[in-house]
């Protein structure tokens, strides 16, 4: 198959300029980030210039990786931009070096926010945990050597990247035609996202190794695949409605008329259903997404107490009902952030149960992960904490979307910081600590060294006790915003109580970004000057990624296919030498490793 | 007792593997496929999975569309319908005979005559390029008649759904030409799968003009 991008794009490219990459990626090589050799059977990317192996490689570790970088940069990007809004809110006054230049208009202010939302939720939320790790693993964990379509794939990322350039690039020019590119980016990253969850759906119902039956399937795998299937059908819907705003915009049609949009409407008229119409189609997309961005993060988790719990899952089946359950109601529960746009009033009732039935699938899989931690002998190392803190995170911020579920009180009782603090809670700090936690896991997998565990542990706790000071008083912040002061209560006493608990949270918001410092350092110093790992399989894992060497070598499996035989979390398995089965060791072998213990 | 003991939690499954290496059995007219895999390479599958899974994904795009159309019709004002141009039951036709000949092309390659498949679909490629000229005769009819894409929300539904259909229309008029000009000599993909494949797709963008056309017709 010829590269889907010329190769003499590389000769025009200055000859220092190649100095500098070839050292570059040779650095890289040595570090064990870059895999870019030819598979056996797979388009061969490995000729070519660097350039070629760099960025146009269809290899699905070397894509799973530049999905992380890119989600890494994005982070901490979107991080500095929450950072700027909160000093802002508190200390209006206060000089900043990069806001003050934007000529304090609250254009660019609702840009800032709009900017900090779209980044976290499509390019960190979205992209780290399914289209990273997932791009990365999915294959070593089936057994497959590459994803269905290579080529789909490396568009994919690169119409990522393009997206995460409208995205930014929005922000930096002229805000209409800064939310014009806006659209383009989210265009683009949806069409990406459609690709990709085509080649999960495709590389997991069709290149599973043998042996490797649906019951086999890690619940890693169970989710990202859900979730491809959840993807497949909720981006459709958020490109067709970014096309005809987009076309309303560029080409004047009548989609949406603008002056129908409640922004543009006076107090307490609604006209009609139309204004309701992008409603409808964009939380049939984002309510969803919020399972997109859940759902692998459920996988990781659930494989992640297993593994340190050294258990098995707790109704392994059941948890993979409950996974598809939460992808099921997800889809239907778009209504529920439309209680106070005039819908039919049967509806609210409608959505509200649908909302709640939602609970059901979420605390089958909580009870599955306490069940598996019960009398558990826990590793409590820092990927297991980070597990451990998803429970807690997802509990807190779960508990507060009951509230929201209820039609009569998300539309009346509560404002958008109780939501605020609600969605971040649940859906942003939770999802983002299962990502820090598969980090900590896969990182002696991705990289053959080891994170520092000390350093990683200290910033567990501080950013776990950071979060909760930042997004629990937010909650109070919204029912105090709401809430009928009595006659007696003077008004200055609330507002000074608001501003007291705003200040707090900027503080804490403030400690707990430069806490992601301790973060960056120990990455960046694990990456070079890390512990190296020699052993396959350091902590004791059943999947078959921890069958290859660290970092796996170009072609994964060597020259032929490994086997399933088994489960995926056969732990504290009786009477052998460890207390574990790996997926792809043969019956004798097993059985051997059992005579050496009698 | 060493020597006897039994494993009883492991088992080897063989017969019933359903990963993606065994898999069920390869269509008929694709059959090919399958005897020439080398270990380590995808099951040819995966075209078909893809492709079913993309006319999903395609179809809800164009669901969205269909119901934000519904919704718009019913509750706004300033709704004035599109009186179709003539030239769109051509063009439909020419659609549903390109239907037709794709079969029969796919027929003369089960039956080994190579060259009759490549006349017959020659011809179906023809026809979807002639669909999508007449979809352009149609625009300048409109145009003609001062109808334009932001005249009002009908006009605007009716460019969107017939460019969003050519759009896709013309990815298969693509697919056709690379299964006619293609040598299938050492490719992951035999010429039977690829033909299937894009057959697949091909009648679904003829169903889907049918659906968009309906909807255009009943709905105004």
């Amino acid at each position: 198959m010829p590269l889907p991008f010329p190769r003499r794009c590389i000769l025009f490219i200055p000859r220092p300029a190649t100095l500098v990459l070839y050292r570059a990626g040779e650095a890289l090589s040595k570090t064990g980030m870059a895999n870019y050799d030819s598979g056996a059977s797979y388009p061969d990317s490995s000729q070519g210039g660097l350039l070629t192996r760099c960025l146009f490689s269809t290899r699905h570790k070397t894509i799973g990786l530049q999905y992380l970088w890119l989600a890494l940069f994005s982070v901490f990007l979107g991080m500095a931009m929450s950072l700027l809004m909160r000093i802002q809110l508190v200390w209006p006054s206060v000089h900043l070096p990069f806001l003050s230049s934007l000529g304090n208009s609250p254009d660019r202010f609702a840009a800032l926010t709009t900017l900090h939302g779209s980044l976290m939720v499509f390019l960190v939320l979205t992209a780290a945990p399914q289209a990273g790790f997932g791009n990365y693993f999915l294959p070593l964990q089936i057994g497959a050597r590459e994803m269905a379509f290579p080529a789909l794939n490396l568009l994919a990322l690169w119409v990522t990247m393009a997206s995460f350039v409208g995205l930014t690039g929005a922000f930096l020019i002229s805000p209409q035609s800064g939310i014009a590119l806006w659209i383009v980016g989210v265009a683009l990253f949806c069409a990406a996202s459609l690709l990709n969850a085509l080649n999960f759906s495709v590389t997991t119902i069709d290149l599973r190794v043998k042996g490797m039956t649906l019951p086999r399937l890690p619940l890693t795998v169970w989710a990202w695949f859900i979730n491809a299937i959840l993807g497949m059908l909720i981006f459709s819907i958020l490109l067709a409605a970014c096309v005809c705003l987009l076309s309303d915009r560029l080409l004047n049609t009548h989609f949406f008329p603008p002056f129908h949009f409640p922004a543009m409407q006076q107090a307490g008229v609604v006209t009609g259903a139309v204004p309701v119409l992008w409603q409808r189609l964009f939380w049939f997309f984002a309510q969803a997404e919020v399972y997109v961005a859940m759902l692998p993060s459920f996988g990781l988790i659930t494989h992640l107490i297993s593994t340190f719990s050294r258990k098995s899952v707790w109704q392994e089946r059941l948890v993979v009902l409950a996974l598809c359950g939460v992808g099921l109601f997800g889809f239907c529960v778009w209504g529920q952030h439309m209680f106070s746009s005039g819908l039919n009033p049967f509806s609210p009732l409608g959505f509200s149960l649908l909302a709640s039935s939602l609970g059901l699938p979420a605390t089958i899989l909580m009870v599955s992960w306490l069940g598996t931690l019960w009398n558990a002998r826990m590793q409590l190392n820092t990927a297991m904490l980070f597990a451990l803190g998803f429970i807690s995170l997802f509990l807190s911020g779960g508990l507060s979307g009951i509230f929201l579920a209820r039609h009569d009180l998300a539309s009346a009782a509560v404002s958008d910081d109780f939501v605020t603090g609600h969605f971040h809670l649940v859906m942003g700090v939770a999802a983002t600590f299962a990502i820090l936690g598969a980090l900590f896991f896969w990182f002696p997998k991705l990289f053959g060294r080891r994170l520092n565990e000390p350093l990683g542990k200290l910033h567990f706790w501080i950013t776990f006790a950071g979060v909760y000071c930042v997004f629990m008083p937010m909650h109070w912040l919204g029912l105090i915003a709401h809430s009928r002061v009595s006659p007696g209560t003077p008004v200055a006493f609330v507002a000074a109580a608001g501003s007291a608990i705003r200040t707090f949270i900027t503080v804490a918001i403030v400690l707990t970004v430069f806490a992601q410092g301790l973060f960056l350092i120990n990455f960046l110093w694990s990456l070079f000057r890390g512990e190296k790992t020699e052993e396959r399989n350091p902590w004791r894992a059943t999947t078959l990624e921890w069958s290859v060497p660290s970092p796996p070598p170009p072609d994964d499996f060597g020259p032929s296919d490994p086997v399933v035989y088994r489960g995926a979390y056969e732990f504290s398995v009786p009477d052998v030498a460890e207390d574990f089965l790996p997926q792809h060791l043969a019956p004798e072998q097993g059985a051997k490793a059992r005579e050496s213990v009698e | 007792m060493p020597g006897t003991t039994a494993f009883p939690d492991v088992e080897l499954v063989v017969d019933d593997v359903g990963g993606g290496g065994g898999g069920p059995t390869p269509p008929p007219s694709g059959g090919d496929d399958d005897k020439r895999r080398r270990p380590g390479t995808p099951s040819p599958n995966r075209y078909y999975t893809g492709i079913t899974l993309g006319i999903v994904s395609i179809l809800m795009f164009f669901m969205a569309l269909a119901s934000a159309f519904l919704v718009r019709r019913g509750t706004s004002g300033d709704w004035i319908p599109v009186h179709l141009p003539a030239v769109l039951w051509l063009n439909t036709l020419a659609l549903v005979a390109s239907s037709v000949t794709l079969e029969r092309a796919r027929r003369s390659l089960s039956g080994l005559d190579l060259s009759g498949f490549r006349k017959l679909w020659a011809v179906t490629t023809g026809l979807g390029a002639l669909f999508l000229i007449g979809q352009l005769v149609a625009w300048r009819q409109l145009v003609a008649q001062g109808v334009f894409m932001a005249s009002n929300p009908a006009s605007s539904f009716f460019y969107i759904f017939t460019a969003a259909h050519g759009v896709h229309l013309l990815g298969g008029i693509g697919a056709l030409f690379y299964v006619l000009v293609r040598k299938f000599d050492g490719t992951s993909i035999a010429l039977p799968t690829a033909a299937e494949v894009v057959s697949y797709y091909w009648h679904f963008m003829d169903g889907l003009w049918i659906f968009l056309l309906a909807l255009l017709y009943l709905g105004k």
